[in-house]
């Protein structure tokens, strides 16, 4: 199973985006500068959006769903159990692992917009895809949130799973890093070697690849031990 | 066309032209021609189009009770492709710098800005309904009859969210009433010919027909 961008190129006035690249199964981070390319690239490689040259092929790929940074453009239900089973989820099941429990009868947009985004990617993670892509999965999500959602991206490691973000703390265990540079994607390759070609770091990384250490991967636990290993 | 202003007086010029007479209509129409590309890329939205077919529908019916359902068509169909094809040249900042041009700084400041942020909304709108089509397709769904109404209260949602945000953020800054402004015109010469051609097209449809064509039947 293999999503392939070939020679891909997409043009929007005298901006250009083009990419070359295979993703295999596995968690491929992929971050990069506000208006570097990454939604565009989300897009594409869910052939959401045609490219004006090359190639977005899926080999062996049955199923994909994208997460947009707005949680509101996925809303079509007028409850949170519409919505559920829009996304053919049990309802009360995702409320849960949404920590909305019993909430199914309530308006959508009567939550806040870290609930709704919480509640939109339980729905989105409870199903198998073979691919998967999720645009700013971080954003409006507390701490807690987002290490909810880092072990449910996790569990998902037997799909292709593109996580597409400028999140600069919490990360999910990471086994390619990709970048995206002025409309040009990168393939960094996978941890810890990726690491050091990493040009958007987070802060974190940087302080330790100055004094010579490079963490085995991006989670909170990976980050903690090598900072030990810095005092010794 | 560059310049707002001259942008709206040829607006202005050639819909009276248009709704004077089928002639109007067709010079007017002829003006639009002048910019094919403009002309072309409003010819191909869905908005315009969708428009036109309701147009339609009604000139039918006022044929069909015995009235000019024909003229009727023709003329408001070319306002519509104006109208479109104006707002196509849209750029931000336009209507506050034309509006302050008119106005002033007090009452054209704040006309300007309530023009801005409804013409910014109106792209908002725009781009966000591609964006939850897209995500209605991801799910599986199609866009549907049944689906219109949660479409309209998202769509509704998203905007008020979006006007209460502009109205903190100028409560914030500041803004009670007016401001300062210095607006700025490039006009072409082209420009100019333009604008000249909207108004003798505008001072054509005054003349009766017979008066510039001998016609013969």
């Amino acid at each position: 199973m293999r999503l392939s961008l070939s020679a891909v190129e997409w043009h929007s006035g005298s901006w250009k985006f083009d990419a070359d690249g295979v993703f295999t199964p596995g968690i491929h981070l992929i971050s990069g500068r506000v208006g570097s390319g990454k939604t565009t690239l989300a897009l594409l490689s869910s052939r959401l959006l045609r490219p004006d040259a090359g190639r977005v092929e899926y080999d062996g790929i049955g199923s994909r769903t994208l997460s947009f940074q707005h949680p509101e453009y996925h809303v079509t239900g007028s409850t949170l159990g519409e919505e559920a089973g829009s996304y053919g989820v049990d309802p009360s099941a995702a409320c849960v692992r949404a920590g909305l429990a019993g909430r199914e009868g309530e308006d959508p947009f009567r939550l806040s917009r870290g609930e709704l985004k919480r509640f939109q990617l339980a729905c989105i993670l409870m199903r198998t895809w073979d691919l998967i892509i999720l645009d700013e999965p971080f954003s409006a999500l507390d701490c807690q949130g987002k290490l909810a959602i880092c072990q449910s991206i996790q569990e998902n490691r037997s799909s292709i799973v593109l996580v597409i973000t400028h999140e600069q703390h919490i990360l999910p265990r990471t086994d390619y890093l990709w970048e995206m540079r002025s409309g040009r994607l990168f393939g960094l390759g996978s941890l810890p070697g990726a690491l050091s070609l990493w040009e958007s770091a987070p802060g974190s990384v940087r302080m330790l690849r100055e004094q010579g250490i490079t963490p085995a991967n991006l989670t909170r636990d990976d980050l903690m031990e090598a900072v030990c290993m810095m005092h010794g | 066309m560059h310049d707002a202003r001259i942008r709206l007086v040829s607006l202005v010029s050639l819909s009276i032209a248009t709704f004077l007479s089928i002639a109007g209509a067709t010079l007017t129409m002829a003006w639009l021609f002048l910019s094919p590309l403009t002309l072309k890329e409003t010819v191909k939205s869905a908005a315009f189009l969708g428009v036109l077919v309701f147009v339609g529908i009604v000139a039918v019916v006022t044929q069909l009770s015995g009235n000019d359902g024909a003229s009727y068509f023709i003329r408001t169909g070319v306002i519509l492709l104006l109208a479109f094809s104006v707002y196509r040249e849209w750029y931000p900042g336009e209507y506050l710098d034309l509006s302050v041009w008119l106005f002033g700084t007090k009452a054209g400041f704040d006309i300007g800005i309530a023009v801005e942020m409804s013409i910014q909304g109106l792209h908002e709108i725009s781009r966000e309904f591609a964006r939850i089509r897209k995500a209605i397709l991801l799910k599986g769904m199609k866009l549907e009859f049944r689906l219109i109404p949660a479409l309209g209260f998202l769509l509704i949602h998203t905007h008020l969210m979006r006007a209460r945000d502009q109205a903190d953020l100028l409560a914030i800054r500041g803004f009670r009433s007016g401001g300062s402004c210095c607006p700025v015109f490039r006009t072409s010469k082209r420009d100019i010919t333009m604008g000249i051609l909207a108004i003798l097209i505008l001072s054509l449809s005054f003349i009766p027909v017979r008066d510039i064509f001998i016609l013969q039947i």
